[in-house]
């Protein structure tokens, strides 16, 4: 019994041991190019790093000295900005009603969010695309925004089921008070959904800094990139120089690593949230 | 309570106003709007256009290229449904009592998070065919034989970009499975074990059906992850070399934005939503009217 366990537990580790190997090999393997030199990636082997003496920050001073890192930078934290306020504005009342109250169209409405739900992702920009266009969006940054802040649903699951574990008899009483509705949601509901607030600011945050398609499509003036469209600009200015591109990856990849590094808890709570909705 | 009934109207019209009309003009016309672009030849650009009734639908049938970006989705399915059971189990093991389990769940779920592009360019630099570290992998392992052209054979590259896929999504999955388990009540674990359950026991007859839902939701999301690659392909091979590791949505975006037929991708838009809503049920048949009532007991 003894060994039998010692061996189940042996065999646990090998195999996940393995598995952070594989999570971790193609991000090492990046991270060892964007230490070398020109040099170095021909005469080193791409498995290992490059001789200590040789450790190079020259890529990294690359990539950061580009002006439009800076501009990816700052348009990226003014789209996350505009649309985690108007998310978590939207969000929170239109959750708290669905949850809370009855009244006439419920049933239509919630028909709507779900059907919000279930229509594609990608392939909705072709009849999107003329709308925002024919708003004037086309090259601008509400048009990211406005996308997030429409049509990205998600957030409605995690409010809703936190707004459920909410006592009514809160309501009633602020009620009976004399609190206006609006009094109610901005003076107690509100305040108590802060924890999940939280998650879909860190949730949506991640979400949309690594988003591509969206300001691919809508921006391609080289003043509105985002951090991840810059990547992309860049990796085809730098067709061949593995070691700089591998900087500019590493650099790119570290925001939100940071940001899973730190709320990990809130991360995962909520990622399951969005999934389990019914 | 006349006045409180009021106000209560005027504040749940009030405040469902903007979300709804939001929704309604940004995502809802826009989705319904596909099926009658499907019925044109609109270019994206020309202000009229005439409405050629099925003529694209005919079309898609008879684009080989299409289909054979379908057969690519097929791929990235059957691989990350293979890995179906592999995540349910790194969930048991990641659930059991073992050393170092929180270093290991924070790992299966960081590709999750990482930059989907600098994912793409990570793999891109890994599989390369000049220096790349797949083939330096293999040689040190004394597999030369084995080095490919992974990005442009195309009998391999849709294997090579899967493997990326499962390298970034099987995380999630490996989470969800573990809140699952996590939802379920230990006391009846523990009754089982005093009981003499084996593990494997255990596992049969306690765990799988109690996380039955959320595997319905993991394949459903499987089906609908895969009809929808997109990201991995256009920035590997931008669908190529010809159209080997083309896919689905990949197909209809080219269609629309790079050769302004949003008529004819459109309906490639409305065929993708319909295998979707059709998966959809015929799952939902198969699970809750086959699956979980013989479980039920």
């Amino acid at each position: 019994m003894k060994t039998g366990r010692a061996l189940s537990s042996f065999v646990k580790q090998l195999v996940c041991i393995t598995m952070v190997i594989i999570v971790i090999l193609p991000i090492m393997l990046t991270f060892f190019a964007s230490i070398k030199t020109g040099a170095d990636m021909v005469n080193t082997s791409p498995l290992l790093p490059p001789p200590v003496e040789r450790v190079t920050g020259a890529n990294y001073a690359k990539v950061l000295d580009d002006k439009n890192l800076i501009t990816g930078f700052k348009n990226t934290l003014v789209i996350l900005a505009f649309s985690l306020v108007f998310n978590v504005a939207l969000g929170t009342v239109t959750a708290y009603i669905i949850e809370r109250f009855d009244f006439r169209f419920k049933k239509f409405v919630i028909s709507l969010f779900f059907l919000g739900m279930l229509i594609p992702t990608f392939v909705t920009e072709i009849s999107r695309f003329k709308i925002i266009s024919g708003m004037g969006l086309y090259n601008t940054l509400g048009a990211p925004i406005l996308i997030y802040v429409a049509g990205d649903l998600m957030q409605l699951y995690i409010y809703r089921q936190f707004i459920s574990k909410i006592s009514v008899s809160l309501d009633e009483s602020a009620i009976l008070d004399g609190c206006s509705y609006w009094g109610l949601f901005a003076r107690i509901i509100f305040p108590l959904l802060a924890p999940a607030t939280a998650t879909v600011c860190i949730i949506k945050s991640i979400t949309i800094i690594n988003d591509m398609y969206i300001p691919y499509l809508y921006m391609p003036r080289t003043k509105l990139r985002t951090l991840t469209t810059f990547l992309m600009n860049y990796a085809n200015a730098q067709q061949g120089s593995w070691q700089t591109l591998s900087a500019g990856i590493i650099i790119i990849m570290l925001p939100t690593v940071l940001l899973y590094v730190l709320f990990q808890r809130h991360i995962l709570a909520g990622v399951v949230a969005g999934a389990v909705k019914e | 309570m006349g006045t409180n009934a009021r106000q209560r109207q005027v504040f749940i019209l009030s405040a469902l106003l903007i979300p709804t009309a939001l929704l309604i003009a940004f995502v809802v016309v826009p989705g319904l709007d596909l099926f009658r672009l499907s019925a044109t030849n609109w270019d994206g650009l020309a202000p009229d256009y005439d409405y050629i009734g099925l003529d694209n639908y005919k079309k898609m049938f008879q684009d080989g290229n299409l289909w054979l970006s379908l057969r690519n989705n097929m791929v990235y399915f059957f691989l990350h449904l293979l890995m179906i059971p592999v995540e349910l189990a790194f969930a048991v093991v990641l659930n059991s009592k073992m050393r170092g389990a929180k270093f290991y769940k924070t790992m299966v779920f960081l590709p999750y998070i990482i930059n989907g592009v600098a994912v793409s360019y990570a793999f891109s630099y890994f599989f390369s065919p000049v220096n790349g570290a797949m083939d330096a992998l293999l040689a040190a392992l004394g597999l030369e034989e084995l080095q490919q052209s992974w990005l442009s054979n195309p009998s391999i590259v849709n294997f090579t970009l899967a493997f990326v896929s499962l390298w970034r999504f099987s995380g999630y999955h490996v989470i969800l499975f573990l809140a699952a388990l996590q939802s379920m009540p230990q006391d009846i674990m523990e009754a089982a074990q005093i009981d003499g359950a084996s593990s494997w026991q255990l596992f049969r007859h306690i765990q799988v059906p109690s996380i039955m839902l959320m595997v319905d939701f993991v394949l459903f999301d499987n089906i609908r992850g895969a009809l929808q690659v997109f990201d991995i392909p256009f920035i590997l091979t931008n669908g190529g070399p010809g159209y080997a590791s083309s896919t689905f949505t990949l197909y209809t975006i080219n269609t629309a934005f790079k050769f302004s037929n949003f008529g004819l991708a459109a309906t490639m838009a409305v065929a993708i939503m319909f295998m979707i809503v059709l998966i959809y049920l015929v799952q939902n048949v198969l699970i809750h009217k086959v699956l979980l009532k013989e479980g039920r007991r």
